[in-house]
């Protein structure tokens, strides 16, 4: 079966057995691979209710098709599990060279079942797995852990590891690989500590199946010198992701003081200029193209990696605009494996519930001092304050009270990243739909919003857009398993990769039936979701409630006195239904169901949920 | 009329200035502003007028902050 290895390595760390199971090439080309494959091993083999943070839940390490393969930024894995944030799906991915060691040991996809007697390290190599002790490295940060496997693999292997924060069940815990890289935001790296899983390591030797391997390799080897080329004459890579933290804070976009505010006078002392002019050094995923990671000296004097995310909330959103001290709270976040955007999200939450009386504390926005010391409180669980805070802003919410739910700035129990909506409907919208909690990486639509249509429009126009770019960005790279950066940031032709899968595969498809795996995925994730919340409602498609309130407006800028308004958000919500196929709950409904070939997976969540 | 000219993001160092005041003469238009300051009009770009996106034609006024970027696609 070319372009796939038709393997999945299973692994059981109660019995500390393997085995190596065969997949038909029906289920390949039906869900392709990555969030695919992850999505629809989960839905299939895990029981509704259980523990996400129990021996019960599976983690997995899916890839995808051009996963590993020589081509432009194609080292990316996808993680997976039911999430300990939302109690749905959740996954994420990031960047390690496990995306062509897994593949090369003959796997695309791993899934780690029970839980392990001691803290455990997982190594894989080719047909081999070994469960080693984990011991002198459980309760050490990321760092440590990367340098401690590289001591005794070398630097050549993929590793995933997690921190404290993954032991101790932060349910943000995220996992880690390489120098910087970090993934699956929906509580992963949790999920791998609940099962005292410190570390994966795979190292394969054997040739990844492909159709044209000659062609894939010419293709792939001209294409990698083109994108970087382009990416030197565009210079997107001078500012990396940061530059658009300045269009942000001009255009009211910016999360400042727990996204109360969207902009302000000091955020150009953290913005892409500044960050360019303190880089140390630069750093990327394998097969990239154009690296994003910009590495600054922090407080400390520590190497930091930024992007705009985590400068947008661990700065502005705590109003810290002082870089180096942004770069000491992304640090520790880095080192503990807990999600900077969570992270900075649930600091600033905590702030703001000072501030409006819904808890006691001397915590304040603008204390990176305090900010330090709180995110190692959470990593540890440290406390009563290190506990509540470690299980994430919407339960932290529900303790504290007061109202507080109204500004946890959460959907779904995931925390939205660094996009103030208070006045951008569209982009609330594909906050509220994202299937694993408010994340970004399903659908951005801010330029489109401000050109193409109006910031005003609750039309049926943006209601699309989203739905358009979930197919790409939460779709096709998610499960051909490649980052998305050269196509939204570069305008490398989506085109390329139609051409990359016929490639490997010798599958000669378009990029409408790419949509169609993409739309199958997405309401597979919505069937996992009603099994696990058959009484599911469409508010929780709403976005936080601050952004609805007309005591929270602007006073000046932009968007002075405007606010999102309840009754059209949820007619643009309904547009979004409508296009999807989904009911009134946002449930895909039994006739999309069936045109996406998903009825059987329908019939199966039907026993815990109704469909219409 | 004077007005402010920021650029965002690679523009800042491709075309040389991150943010300059300007005198123009009255009626000058977002585009007459990205030939004056020299900006390439075959890059990809979003123009906003005091944080709204300009449309074509639209004119400028006194103490306009005009901000030229590169169209980002959020990460």
């Amino acid at each position: 079966m070319n372009g796939w290895t038709g393997h999945i390595l299973r692994v059981n760390l109660t019995a500390k057995t393997y085995k190596i199971e065969s997949f038909s090439e029906e289920f390949a080309q039906k869900w392709i691979g990555g969030r695919g494959f992850a999505a629809k091993i989960l839905f299939d083999e895990l029981t509704p209710g259980i523990d996400p943070l129990g021996p019960d839940n599976k983690f997995i390490v899916a890839l995808g098709p051009i996963a590993g393969i020589p081509a432009p930024n194609t080292g990316k894995a996808v993680v997976a599990g039911k999430s300990p944030s939302t109690g749905g799906y959740g996954d994420g991915n990031l960047g390690t060279r496990v995306a062509e060691q897994l593949r090369k040991a003959g796997y695309d996809a791993l899934i780690v079942e029970g839980k392990a007697a001691g803290p455990t390290m997982l190594v894989i190599e080719d047909d081999k797995v070994e469960f080693l002790p984990a011991n002198p490295v459980w309760g050490k940060g990321t760092y440590e852990t990367n340098d401690w496997i590289y001591a005794k693999y070398g630097k050549g292997v993929g590793v995933l590891n997690i921190g404290q924060g993954g032991e101790n069940l932060v349910r943000y815990a995220v996992v880690r690989s390489l120098e910087g890289r970090a993934g699956g935001r929906t509580g992963m790296g949790a999920v791998m500590g609940s099962k005292l899983l410190k570390a994966i390591v795979v190292k394969g030797t054997k040739p990844i199946p492909q159709a044209d391997p000659a062609g894939m390799k010419k293709v792939g080897t001209e294409d990698l010198r083109e994108v970087h080329q382009v990416d030197k004459k565009t210079g997107w890579s001078i500012q990396s992701t940061n530059g658009v933290l300045a269009w942000c804070n001009e255009v009211a976009a910016l999360p400042v003081r727990n996204f109360r505010k969207t902009h302000h006078p000091d955020a150009w002392k953290c913005d892409g200029e500044r960050l360019n002019d303190a880089r140390i050094a630069t750093y990327g995923c394998p097969n990239c193209t154009m690296r994003c990671g910009i590495t600054i000296h922090d407080e400390e004097g520590r190497e930091s990696e930024l992007d705009y995310e985590n400068v947008g909330l661990l700065g502005p959103n705590l109003e810290i605009f002082d870089l180096p001290a942004i770069g000491s709270l992304n640090y520790l976040c880095d080192d503990y494996g807990i999600d900077t955007m969570s992270g900075g999200c649930v600091l600033s939450f905590y702030a703001d519930a000072i501030d409006h009386g819904a808890v006691a504390g001397d915590y304040r926005f603008g204390d990176a001092a305090a900010s330090k010391k709180l995110l190692g409180m959470i990593a540890r669980r440290e406390g009563e304050i290190g506990n509540i805070l470690a299980e994430g802003s919407m339960r932290a919410a529900r303790k504290f009270g007061h109202g507080s739910e109204a500004y946890a700035m959460q959907v779904k129990g995931l925390e939205v990243a660094a996009y103030n909506c208070k006045f951008i409907p569209g982009m609330a919208l594909a906050f509220g739909v994202s299937p694993i909690g408010a994340h970004h990486k399903e659908s951005w639509v801010i330029t489109f919003e401000l050109k193409q249509t109006s910031r005003e429009s609750y039309g049926p126009e943006k209601a699309q857009k989203v739905i358009d770019l979930q197919r790409i960005r939460g779709g096709l790279f998610e499960y051909i398993v490649s980052c998305r950066f050269p196509w939204i940031e570069l305008g490398w032709s989506l085109e390329n990769y139609p051409k990359y899968f016929k490639l490997v595969s010798g599958l000669d498809w378009t990029l409408d039936d790419f949509w169609t795996i993409s739309d199958r995925i997405y309401a597979l994730m919505k069937l996992f979701w009603l099994r696990e919340h058959p009484q599911t409602d469409r508010k929780l498609d709403y976005p936080p409630a601050v952004w609805f309130d007309p005591a929270n407006v602007d006073t000046e800028g932009p968007i002075a006195g405007k606010h999102l308004e309840y009754d059209k958000y949820d007619g643009l919500l309904q547009h979004y239904y409508d296009l999807r196929g989904y009911d009134k709950r946002g449930i895909p409904t039994k006739a999309t169901l069936e045109r996406l070939g998903v009825a059987e997976e329908g019939r199966a969540a039907e026993k815990f949920g109704s469909l219409t | 009329m004077k007005i402010t000219v920021k650029l965002i993001g690679p523009f800042v160092q491709l075309f040389g200035f991150g943010e300059k005041e300007l005198d123009v003469p009255a009626g000058t238009t977002a585009e007459d502003l990205i030939g004056l300051v020299s900006i390439d009009k075959s890059r990809p770009k979003i123009v906003t007028r005091n944080g709204r996106a300009v449309v074509p034609g639209e004119s400028l006024a006194e103490g306009d902050r005009v901000v030229i970027s590169p169209i980002y696609s959020g990460g």
